[in-house]
């Protein structure tokens, strides 16, 4: 009776409780929340984050002061261990990092001091739709013409771990393209200057970093990776193109975390009750169209990923078995 | 050509746009004097403010702020020997040494005005090279970037002391700077290299805490160890008159300026060279105006044309960065690609675009960059005499003060326990060297092109196979360099030739 009793306060409680007077019970309610991003300021994490920043108080009950900390250093691993172990999970620090963070501690990265599945996964903010396009002015318009020609192809790229570097290697050496990858630019609008001096002819990149060079017809999409983007539905897809089985599960593996391309995290045993307050804030600032509007503005591509099925791809990775990672350890490093 | 120009002025002195310009240079104007806190920084935490502003207004705002962080950086780095800006470590040598003479005054005249020409000429620039800008930035491929790095690293003939065992120490040192370069993650294969098992160093050595080390550590012991104030015991009446001098040595030695600003220039249009390497070929070239050995051997101790030189192509490669940046949306610097968020936000596509239809707006900031130049040196003129009696404020009063801002600015570089480590150890690294006679500006020259280097000759091999070394502009650029490397011996041997006519 009396445990019927408690379970009926309980969920009496849970019911009521958002409808008494929330500014005044919200545990953010004059707070300051600190996100913690993994790189400098002036990239495309750190853009994203002072977005947010910006415009999550609006749809946090208690509306609470967000600021951005940039803690840069191994591809945002020292923020990841930093947010992992040192953050209090108090529900005041969130965590922004390198999209490929689970593929690091998937292939055993040494630094890697964090485990993926236990953070208090809030969502992503985007995805990454990866393509690869080649000079216009190439006889070839399509993936299969490109292929067929057998003619090398020079692509230029930054370095290992970067999808220029990652994208074209595994069409190169599992789809079996004649393609001559040459790194060591210093970044992705480097490679595109290289293009316009026909240096390379062509490079791999985000669609939206690629979009202004495609309408003003320098290079055309041949192939993406499979998270795509209103404009590349069409376009064909490496996975699809796979000659067999294994080589299928190397091409989705490095694509996996690209679903997750922003992707925000609290602290593992940050209080439940506030990691929902934030993952429902999360999801409505990112449909909030004070927001969407100023994203368009800087061309930022918005994509809004539910905590759960982020946890879902990371579980996807991090599942996979000892023959694959070790095949695909041979391809991939972590890096950038 | 004219009404654009004109169009371009006007937009800028509309009251809003005059405002923010006004709003932008007072916060470049701090964040310039601080070490550490970047230009580049300051530009990505101010992008969001510009929303709801003008283009105009915007590029008045942010273009004000960054042309006005290298102009008053020149002004830490002379009068403490803290490197205001990573762009601004150059001066220090000789800058600093003024300093050190009682020439404070003089010595931040001559860095104020000869940054204004520099400017002048860096603005000038994006107006002119419009026309030809595709065909100049698209004749430079990997192999003449590597190559042009090459004639930054032949630099280090005239950064040593003449003779022999100069020579010797002066490559030794570049030779350190390159092996430094190649610390974390290379780009090709994806190995972590001298990394020391640290996570720090994955993204290799920071320019910035190892500038505030090499430099400033120095310049802190030196000044405890004297005891006395940065301008030694001289009296303070004379600190207080140079300023006016400073100026008049830039009209003096105005042909070396002009020089200099063109080399900034050239560097800033060139993308993928990065900032910090203008100043240093700026100062090579200004050592090679010594017209004998004993002037040579003033380089270092206080020589106002070692001020000119790279102040005025700190200043200069702004507006040559600009130049890629509108024209290609490739930008010239890590500034720039900030910049260039901010085109979009205006809804402005970089691009041919920006020199037809908005040409306007492009003049506007080269206007910008003109106006915030000059108000910032007429303002600081005001200050100059004041600034400059610092340098006769008790050493032990102001070792305090120069410490805490060495160690914050080191360590807003990554905001890591290891910026620290970074700025002691290469601190000991630059006392030892000045203990022992050993130039800093190869290692430097080295450390900063060291990427450059590796990058675009591994790029070249991979693409052209030996084949590019025939490259007309690649043979042109390797004649520099071989010049370059041999003008000090030449001017050495002259000397001697003079000498032996005399007697």
């Amino acid at each position: 009776m009396r445990i019927t009793f408690a379970i009926v306060a309980v969920l009496a409680l849970g019911v009521c409780a958002p409808q008494y007077g929330q500014a005044q019970t919200s545990p953010y309610a004059g707070k300051t929340i600190t996100i913690v991003v993994g790189y400098k300021p002036g990239g495309g994490y750190d853009a994203t984050a002072r977005l947010l920043a910006r415009h999550l108080p609006d749809h946090i009950p208690g509306k609470p002061t967000i600021i951005v900390q940039n803690m840069p250093g191994a591809n945002s691993l020292i923020a990841a261990n930093n947010v992992y172990a040192v953050a209090k999970p108090d529900g005041l620090t969130m965590g922004t990092f390198n999209r490929n963070l689970p593929i690091a501690q998937l292939t055993n990265v040494a630094g890697v001091k964090f485990d993926m599945r236990k953070f208090a996964w809030i969502g992503s903010a985007a995805s990454e739709a990866t393509i690869l396009a080649i000079r216009d002015d190439l006889p070839y318009k399509t993936f299969d013409e490109m292929k067929k020609a057998g003619k090398e192809i020079v692509i230029g790229a930054t370095g290992p771990g970067a999808n220029t570097y990652d994208f074209p290697l595994l069409i190169k050496d599992l789809l079996g393209v004649k393609l001559k990858i040459v790194s060591g630019y210093s970044s992705s609008s480097d490679i595109m200057l290289a293009i316009e001096r026909k240096e390379a002819d062509g490079r791999a990149g985000s669609y939206t970093s690629i979009v202004n060079f495609i309408d003003r017809k320098l290079v055309r999409p041949v192939i993406r990776a499979r998270a795509s983007e209103p404009g590349i539905e069409k376009l064909p897809v490496d996975e699809d193109l796979a000659p067999n089985p294994r080589a299928k599960a190397i091409m989705a593996l490095r694509s996996a975390p690209e679903v997750i391309g922003r992707p925000y995290v609290m602290p593992p045993g940050t209080p439940d009750a506030m990691v929902k307050i934030m993952r429902d804030a999360f999801a409505k600032a990112i449909k909030d169209p004070k927001l969407v509007a100023e994203a368009k503005k800087t061309k930022m591509d918005l994509n809004f990923v539910s905590g759960d099925e982020a946890l879902k791809v990371v579980n996807e990775v991090m599942s996979q078995p000892k023959d694959i990672v070790d095949e695909f350890s041979k391809y991939i490093k972590f890096g950038e | 050509m004219i009404d654009p120009l004109i169009q371009g002025l006007l937009l800028v002195l509309q009251w809003k746009a005059l405002a923010f310009m006004l709003l932008g240079i007072g916060l470049g104007f701090w964040v310039g004097l601080l070490p550490g806190l970047g230009g580049a920084t300051t530009l990505a935490l101010m992008l969001p403010f510009i929303y709801t502003m003008q283009p105009a207004e915007a590029f008045a705002f942010l273009l004000g702020m960054h042309s006005v962080c290298a102009t008053t950086g020149d002004i830490t780095s002379v009068l403490f020997g803290v490197p205001g800006e990573a762009t601004t470590a150059a001066v220090i040598l000789d800058g600093h040494a003024m300093a050190k003479k009682g020439e404070a005054g003089r010595a931040l005249g001559a860095a104020l005005a000869s940054s204004l020409v520099g400017a002048l000429v860096g603005a000038l620039a994006l107006v002119l090279a419009i026309p030809i800008v595709r065909p100049l930035v698209l004749s430079f491929g990997s192999p003449e970037l590597f190559m042009l790095a090459i004639v930054g690293l032949a630099f280090i003939a005239s950064l040593s002391s003449q003779g022999a065992r100069g020579m010797l120490r002066g490559f030794a040192a570049g030779a350190l700077g390159l092996l430094l370069a190649t610390v974390g993650q290379d780009p090709q294969a994806g190995v972590a290299r001298f990394t020391l098992d640290t996570l720090y160093l994955w993204q290799g050595l920071d320019l910035v805490p190892v500038l505030v080390g090499m430099f400033a550590i120095p310049e802190i012991v030196d000044l405890a160890v004297r005891g006395t104030s940065i301008a030694g015991e001289l009296p303070p009446g004379r600190l207080n008159k140079g300023a006016w001098e400073g100026v008049k040595d830039t009209f003096r030695h105005f042909g070396l300026t002009i020089r200099c600003s063109l080399i900034g220039t050239f560097i800033g249009i060139m993308p993928g060279l990065g900032g910090s390497v203008a100043q240093w070929m700026a100062y090579g070239h200004a050592t090679q105006s010594a017209k004998n050995a004993e002037e040579q051997k003033g380089f270092g101790q206080g020589d106002v044309r070692g001020v000119l030189g790279p102040c005025a192509a700190t200043n200069s490669k702004e507006g040559g960065a600009l130049i890629p940046t509108i024209a290609f949306g490739v930008p010239g610097s890590t500034a720039m690609a900030i910049l260039l968020g901010g085109f979009f936000l205006m809804g402005l596509v970089p691009g041919p675009d920006m020199l037809t239809t908005y040409l306007p707006i492009t003049f506007s900031m080269a206007w910008t960059i003109v106006l915030a130049n000059v108000i910032t040196v007429v303002v600081s003129f005001l200050f100059l005499n004041r600034l400059a009696a610092i340098t006769s404020v008790r050493g032990t009063l102001l070792i305090p003060v120069i410490l805490v801002l060495v160690f914050i600015g080191s360590y807003t570089a990554n905001s890591n326990y290891g910026d620290l480590v970074v700025t002691l150890v290469f601190g000991g690294i630059g006392y030892l060297m000045v203990l022992g006679g050993w130039p800093r500006a190869p290692f430097v020259l080295g450390l900063v092109l060291g990427k450059i280097v590796e990058n675009y000759l591994y790029i070249s091999m991979a693409r052209y196979g030996s084949s590019w070394l025939t490259r007309p502009v690649v043979l042109v650029l390797f004649v520099v360099a071989v010049v370059v490397i041999l003008y000090p011996l030449v001017q050495a041997r002259r000397t001697a030739a003079r000498r032996g006519a005399h007697a």
